[in-house]
């Protein structure tokens, strides 16, 4: 496992298509996040006007100016290529997973399952999206599914807005103390 | 971190409570019932107050000062959730925050009173030689620095108490301020209810509070309530009378006026249960005996008492018993013992450890001493963590 200082300031964002991963980066960045949004022409045409076709780009701008990079890959699973180079060196992932989806459990376990091996080395916490149009599967039903997928301590599920600061930040705060639970704000 | 106690004495402070809406006054009432007996005597009018209490919050409080005028010698304790706001408003005025600290509230109203008696004796004496006298401020009043405008400390408070650390090994007798009689609160029936609940499969509702609390089990466990959020903490927070709530079992739980808040149950017990506690831990609870949260709560809505991040990151990986957890954190005991008591009823604990429990080695508390050039450069997870807990 590489040492904090030599991982880049980068937290990668992923999840399934319309679960608010561009959302939740300009929720938290310091400025307007470099988006390559596009008009959807694909199956994802169904569930949103525009969806991300390379990546999201956000900055967070830390007092001693330095700069955390917040990365958002695109949704669909036919640019999976881009998630490893996307997540390379990342300090940890956020997985934002919409519950409004047709099996977001399945969801959950493609993307883990993408994400196996930057999760071993890092950590990931799960942010469940839309909840207010598609109240099941519950939260219980992910610890649940992750439990089966062998994650053990269970990773942070969250139901989260992705337009909430709030939540997202909560969200990240969670991945750096299961990073470190002993970490203190410096 | 002082300690707050009810003076006691054979004078009972008689308080007026002016300008409160119905269900402070329902709740004062219930702790003066219970628990102040001794210390506090709610009086019908103005004339009879030696000190009154006054929500700051509400439409029209300068009118009600006004009432104020021909009763000099009452002191006055105001409240509010914003008590910086107010002291801008009411420079003078001694503002507590909200939820009102139930523990320190009589002794503050019994200083109060006594301060203003003393302050008019003052007055009444220097009238006597023509001398300017100036008003005393009454922000100047020594008061709890928990409370009024200390609202961190106050918020922390009202959240964990002030218990101080218990013995780290077994043995030393404990405290019984150490822990709480959930029957005797808010969380103890909604407990009851939502496992009855869940257990019949049928909706059952909490009755004879202000207003009902609805527990449906289906197709996810939630409370249904028109209690607004802040009405609930003061009201979990505070013991009930005993045959005040009842669980009743209901074909259906109808949503009748259109204001009600549907809540997970699991965060309404989470929320619940720590604002009962206060840094306690349910009656009967072995502080020494490892046990482990299942899953980490769902902290977008269940309410984040000091440390609970760390707290829940730490003991989801590891078995631990509650002064361990701290032990390792480096932190006051209160703060896990507030989120065991929220994660008891929120049915996230697990404690059916392993016979031989994996030691836990974990870099939590523990760092290496780092280099003079590290200390000056804290490392990046904390940098973003400090930027995040400011920024939020």
């Amino acid at each position: 496992m590489r040492s904090e200082r030599a991982r880049h300031n980068k937290i990668i964002f992923s999840g399934t298509v319309g679960a608010g991963k561009s959302t939740a980066i300009a929720a938290l960045s310091d400025i307007p996040p470099v988006c390559t949004e596009a008009v959807a022409s694909d199956e994802t045409a169904a569930l949103k006007k525009t969806t991300t076709v390379a990546m999201d780009y956000g900055l967070l701008n830390l007092p001693d100016g330095e700069k955390v990079m917040l990365y958002g890959t695109p949704g669909q699973e036919r640019f999976s290529f881009m998630w490893e180079i996307l997540s390379e060196g990342g300090i940890g992932l956020v997985l934002l997973i919409n519950n409004a989806n047709v099996d977001p459990l399945k969801d959950l376990e493609n993307y883990l399952a993408a994400f196996k091996k930057f999760i071993a080395s890092t950590a990931v916490t799960i942010g469940v999206t839309h909840m207010d149009r598609a109240q099941e599967p519950g939260l219980d039903a992910y610890r649940k599914k992750l439990a089966e997928l062998g994650h053990d301590p269970l990773p942070a599920v969250f139901r989260a807005d992705a337009r909430n600061r709030e939540d997202v930040a909560t969200l990240v705060k969670a991945l750096l103390y299961t990073l470190n639970p002993g970490l203190v704000d410096a | 971190m002082s300690r707050h106690t009810t003076l006691p004495g054979p004078h009972l402070t008689a308080l007026y409570l002016l300008h409160a809406g119905s269900m402070d006054v329902r709740l004062i009432s219930l702790s003066v019932e219970r628990h102040w007996k001794h210390a506090v005597r709610l009086v019908p009018t103005l004339d009879e107050a030696r000190v009154v209490l006054v929500d700051c919050d509400r439409p029209g409080v300068e009118a009600a000062f006004e009432q104020l005028g021909p009763y000099p010698s009452a002191g006055i304790v105001c409240y509010a959730f914003h008590p910086k706001d107010h002291a801008l408003r009411f420079p003078n005025r001694l503002i507590l925050g909200k939820p009102l600290n139930l523990d320190a509230l009589p002794g503050i109203l019994a200083k109060a009173a006594n301060d203003t008696a003393a302050i008019k004796a003052t007055v009444t004496a220097r009238r006597q030689v023509p001398a300017p006298v100036p008003t005393p401020p009454m922000a100047a009043v020594e008061t709890p620095s928990s409370l009024g405008h200390g609202l961190h400390m106050d918020e922390e408070r009202d959240l964990c108490g002030a218990m101080d650390d218990i013995p780290l090994t077994p043995g030393t007798p404990l405290s019984e301020k150490l822990f709480f009689a959930p029957d005797q609160y808010l969380i103890g029936h909604l407990s009851r209810a939502v496992e009855q609940a869940v257990a019949s499969g049928r909706p059952h509702v909490i009755s004879g509070l202000p207003h009902l609390i609805g527990v449906q089990p289906q197709p996810l466990p939630v409370c249904v309530t028109a209690f607004r959020g802040n009405q609930l903490r003061p009201f979990s927070m505070t013991q009930l009378p005993h045959a005040t709530a009842r669980i009743v079992s209901a074909l259906i739980f109808s949503e009748s006026v259109g204001t009600e808040t549907v809540y997970a149950a699991e965060d309404f017990l989470w929320n619940i249960a720590a604002w009962a506690a206060r840094g306690r831990l349910p009656v009967g609870t072995d502080p020494y005996q490892r046990v482990r949260l299942k899953a980490w709560p769902n902290f977008t809505q269940a309410f984040l008492s000091p440390h609970a991040l760390r707290i829940a990151a730490l003991w989801t990986r590891t078995w631990a018993s509650p002064v361990e957890i701290a032990t390792q954190l480096a932190i006051p005991h209160r703060y896990v013992f507030s989120v065991f008591s929220s994660a008891h009823f929120s049915g996230l604990l697990d404690r059916n450890a392993p016979t031989v429990a994996p030691i836990a080695v974990i870099p939590v508390a523990a760092h290496p001493s780092p280099s003079p050039k590290q200390e000056q450069r804290p490392s990046i997870l904390s940098r973003i963590l400090r930027k995040l807990l400011n920024a939020v």
